[in-house]
């Protein structure tokens, strides 16, 4: 019996971001206030891997094409093979220095433009957010310039036959189940799935599987969408919060104390 | 750039219900615009929600944009940023408020890409600069960076803030103006269909998993003044955790036990109560985001490893806390 | 020279340690005390590649080699060295099998080996001693179409959880009277025994079998008849002395790593004890053996890839890798006061599990004659 194809090709953006057990290891450049990464080894994102899990489930199920596509330096193509040895087909890195120092804004025009250039896809799946910048604005946006619905937090996701996706968005104090027509963009919670190790033989198949690397002469987006002049938010000031324990010793009264503890739990955001 | 006016907050309802973080949002839009001279709007999207338009005002919008319409009774993407998109192309505000919650960061960015501005999330502070131009402060690389970002070439500059971050004002009786939009929608497919929406209570968490700790030690004294450990965690919607003495006790499980021979965890935010900070126990938990002690002994260890220290007897602060905690939730 | 690994290596490594830490310490509390190995973990290993990570692709294994495989073992071994005890061994059979099988008994047992439906065992001691192979006296007797077993086998890892064995039994007297066997569980008259309690490398079972005019059909007979002593000698030297030595280096590394986090974190005098002398002398000493057996295990295992002659390579890494673990954890244990001493801690498991290595797969004495034989071959008259 043929299994219909359905979801023939889906798209997983990912980003290389620095190692978490290295972070206390950054610093910033004073000159250009931007920070000095050199030396510290890139990850993949880890919700990305939750993203690629959930696209390699789809693709076990029923066939079809997974490709990473990733705006990136091109000394971080390791992060991509290791997407590749966890399954992925393909890979394809978007790469110029017009790119540096785009924020969400041009990054999601130029991982739109590597969407297009890739075409023909039918999903799109994204990290909800990610663990350096945690802006979560990514994935919208790209909906946006794609024309295209998206989802964040999901954290279950059933595809039919029917060309549309039975989703389930978690929101505060529960969820909510939408059904999407595709294509559309979806950004991963991590409660969705539990990506798989990297196997061996995937790690060997990786090495002959192709990273393409394109440059803007390749997608030819206006150039003052991208890159710094492309960005509207601009960087002002940056400053390393090394991680010491605050040891701030609440005075006062029992009730100013209080007080001053309810406050503190309710910036922690955890109430 | 000066045709651009007005500082706007979205208004955030689900189920006839404000979320608390726009009465923040009101009150951190109010002190900007005193700043400035200039007047606060609110934007409040759903059906049958004009009658929470003077709650927004009371507590500090000047005047309120109301889309009251069936199609927009649950909220879905496109609908909601197509309507706010046209109100933003139509009213040019200045600075654009939202709440990071699961609905604003959603759709703030996809706002702010529809009108090609600036956003910035989960800002942790919003100050105006001498030019009046907003600077948001943003952290950064799991909160060890902290960034100062500013939009001034485009507008509206938007921000999310996450709740519990600004503080609401106390509300009092004011007179604003309420708006009604018409609402256009195009007649086609507009993004995905709400099938379901269902309000769940979240289930117990196992120890490590918990976003919250609260855990004592041998300074609680008995089984009877535990149970203020236990209120405690309750109210917070956290999970209970303890030192070997009180499992020793009997008060707490062998399963709550944190330390070395027992559980190791990382909460956003761990509570501890009466206990001394042995390094058995320390090992367990210094990762945690936030660590609160209360301790009535001065030199006590564990304040070398705690961001908030309180030196009081916990009988003292714990039930007093219990109720500022409860009284703060409802309201 | 390159002394480096390759990026591949490199990412066999981080996948590796990425299960050991997530999969096998959940389960490391109840190996300890009972003493068993996680079966459920074989499911997923064999989908790593773990199980088959020497085996060759056509009979579903990962095709890698043995450098490759000391990465492996040692990464597990770093977390729980019971772990790459029981795989390595589980390894020798792969090795055995590939090396002396037919075709016919490849394609049968090498696929569930590698996937880890099953786990590989290779009993060589009798009770007449280990280090005396060729003493053994258990026997195996051509009877028509059968080969008639009969004798024990005891210190032999993974007898219970195995459905098939790989047993040195004798068929003639002399050295070249043994011949080696693959004997199924369900063979009529085989029984598995007790099974020992280890005082280290628990989750690695170590238990006896019993054969009671034992029938093994002739198609069964692994390699030549006679050839038995060949198959033990190799797969032991190669296979079973590179393994045991890469499960040392990961005892070896946890105790550097152990030794180091405490060091750095437990403050007397008001500063950590890694500020002291005497520390930095211990930590000193761990770090040398441990980038020495580095050094000794990964070219030994780099010799057997290239298909290098290496037994004495191998009787050294796995000798010498294996004391260092002792003497590493016993500093470590040193280093951590009191502490080391607790049940709580894990650093007083490194010690009774580095123990363990010292005798399992060929004892020190042995390895200090094959490298005694080595040392003066070159001044033979």
């Amino acid at each position: 019996m043929e299994i219909c194809v359905v979801v023939k090709r889906i798209i997983v953006c990912t980003k290389p971001v620095p190692d978490p057990k290295l972070w206390d290891k950054v610093s910033v450049d004073p000159v250009t206030r931007t920070l000095k990464r050199q030396g510290i080894p890139s990850i993949i994102n880890p919700l990305d891997k939750h993203a690629l899990e959930a696209a390699l489930s789809i693709q076990e199920a029923q066939g079809g094409e997974v490709v990473l596509l990733s705006m990136a330096p091109t000394f971080t193509t390791s992060t991509l093979r290791e997407g590749l040895a966890m399954g992925a087909d393909r890979a394809v890195l978007l790469s110029d220095p017009l790119f540096a120092g785009s924020d969400t804004l041009a990054t999601a025009h130029i991982l739109a433009a590597g969407c297009r250039w890739i075409g023909q896809f039918d999903l799109i799946l994204c990290g909800n957010f990610t663990i350096d910048g945690s802006t979560a604005q990514v994935g919208s946006q790209l909906a946006e310039f794609l024309d295209l619905p998206n989802v964040m937090h999901v954290i279950d996701l059933d595809w039919q036959a029917t060309h549309t996706m039975i989703i389930t968005q978690k929101i505060e104090h529960g969820y909510t189940k939408l059904r999407a027509s595709l294509p559309v963009v979806l950004s991963i919670r991590k409660e969705l799935n539990r990506p798989r190790y990297i196997p061996f033989a995937g790690i060997i198949a990786a090495e002959s599987k192709e990273i393409e690397v394109l440059t803007n002469d390749d997608l030819r987006i206006d150039p003052t969408l991208i890159g710094l002049e492309g960005s509207p938010t601009k960087m002002a000031g940056l400053e390393i919060r090394r991680f010491e324990r605050a040891r701030e010793r609440l005075e006062g009264s029992v009730d100013e104390i209080v007080q001053k503890l309810v406050d503190k739990i309710y910036q922690y955001g955890v109430i | 750039m000066n045709e651009y006016n007005g500082i706007w907050v979205f208004a955030e309802a689900r189920d006839g219900i404000l979320h608390e973080v726009n009465l923040e949002l009101l009150g951190k839009a109010r002190e900007l615009a005193d700043q400035t001279d200039t007047h606060v709007t609110a934007v409040l999207l759903g059906h049958h929600v004009k009658p929470l338009a003077q709650i927004l005002i009371n507590y500090g919008a000047d005047s309120v944009l109301v889309a009251d319409d069936p199609r927009l009774d649950t909220y879905r993407l496109l609908p909601y940023s197509l309507v706010i998109e046209s109100l933003i192309r139509e009213c040019q505000p200045r600075i654009f408020l939202m709440g990071a919650t699961a609905m604003g960061v959603e759709l703030a960015p996809r706002l702010a890409a529809k009108v090609r501005t600036g956003l910035s999330a989960h800002c942790v502070d919003l100050k105006l600069d001498s030019k009046g131009q907003l600077l948001y402060v943003v952290p950064g690389w799991g909160g060890g960076v902290l960034a100062t970002i500013t939009c001034p070439d485009h507008q509206p500059q938007m921000a999310t803030v996450m709740p519990g971050i600004m503080k609401a004002r106390a509300p009092a009786q004011r007179k604003g103006q309420i708006r009604e939009i018409e609402v256009h929608l195009p007649d086609k497919e507009l993004g995905p269909e709400v099938l379901e929406i269902k309000r769940e209570e979240p289930e117990e968490l196992p120890l490590e998993k918990a976003e919250v700790v609260v855990a004592g030690g041998w300074g609680v004294g008995s089984q009877e003044d535990w149970r203020m450990i236990e209120e405690l965690a309750s109210v917070l919607g956290g999970a209970v955790g303890a030192t070997r003495p009180p499992v020793d006790e009997g008060w707490a499980k062998e399963g709550q036990m944190i330390g070395q021979s027992g559980k190791t965890v990382r909460p956003t935010l761990y509570v501890g109560v009466g206990i001394s900070g042995l390094m058995h126990h320390v090992v367990g938990m210094d990762q945690s985001g936030h660590i609160i002690s209360i301790n009535t002994d001065p030199s006590a260890d564990i304040f070398d490893t705690s961001d908030v220290i309180v030196v009081e007897d916990f009988r003292k602060v714990v039930p007093r806390l219990i109720k500022e905690i409860q009284f703060r939730l409802r309201g | 020279m390159d002394f480096r690994f390759s990026e591949r290596e490199e990412m066999l490594r981080k996948s590796v340690r990425e299960f050991a830490e997530n999969e096998v310490t959940p389960k490391m509390e109840a190996m300890e005390e009972t003493g068993e190995f996680p079966t459920e973990l074989l499911e997923p290993m064999g989908k790593l590649g773990i199980t088959g990570v020497i085996t060759p692709t056509e009979y579903d294994g990962v095709g890698l080699g043995y450098v490759a495989r000391t990465i492996v073992l040692e990464e597990l071994g770093r977390v729980c060295a019971a772990m790459p005890m029981a795989l390595q061994v589980h390894h020798m059979a792969c090795a055995a099998i590939n090396d002396f099988g037919t075709d016919a008994q490849k394609k049968r047992f090498l696929p569930p080996l590698a996937k880890g439906e099953t786990m590989g065992c290779v009993p060589v001691t009798d009770p007449t001693g280990g280090s005396d192979v060729i003493g053994m006296k258990t026997s195996a007797e051509l009877k028509g179409d059968k080969y008639v077993l009969n004798g024990r086998k005891c210190f032999a890892t993974n007898t219970h959880t195995s459905d098939f064995w790989v047993v040195i039994a004798r068929t003639a007297e002399g050295a070249k009277g043994l011949s080696a066997f693959i004997v199924e569980k369900d063979a009529p008259g085989a029984k598995v025994g007790r099974k020992e309690n280890k005082f280290g490398l628990r989750g690695a079972n170590t238990g006896e079998l019993a054969f009671d005019s034992c029938e093994v059909p002739k198609e069964n007979l692994l390699g030549q008849e006679g050839g038995g002593l060949a198959v033990a000698i190799k797969t032991i030297s190669e296979t079973g002395r590179t393994g045991m030595a890469a499960t040392a280096l990961g005892i070896l590394t946890a105790a550097y790593e152990q030794a180091g986090k405490f060091a750095s974190e437990r403050v007397l005098y008001g500063k950590p004890i890694s500020a002291l002398q005497a520390i930095q002398f211990y930590m000193a000493e761990i770090y040398s053996q441990l980038e020495i057996c580095r050094l000794l295990c990964y070219r030994a295992s780099w010799m057997k890839d290239q298909n290098m002659r290496c037994d004495n390579e191998t009787a050294l890494a796995k000798y010498y890798t294996c004391e260092a673990a002792v003497n590493a954890a016993k500093r470590a244990i040193e280093i951590h006061g009191s502490y080391g001493i607790m049940r709580e801690y894990t650093v007083q498991r490194l010690l009774r599990d580095a123990m363990v290595t010292v005798p399992a797969g060929g004892t020190a004495e042995i390895a200090k004659v094959v490298l005694g034989r080595a040392a003066l071959s070159p001044f033979k008259k």
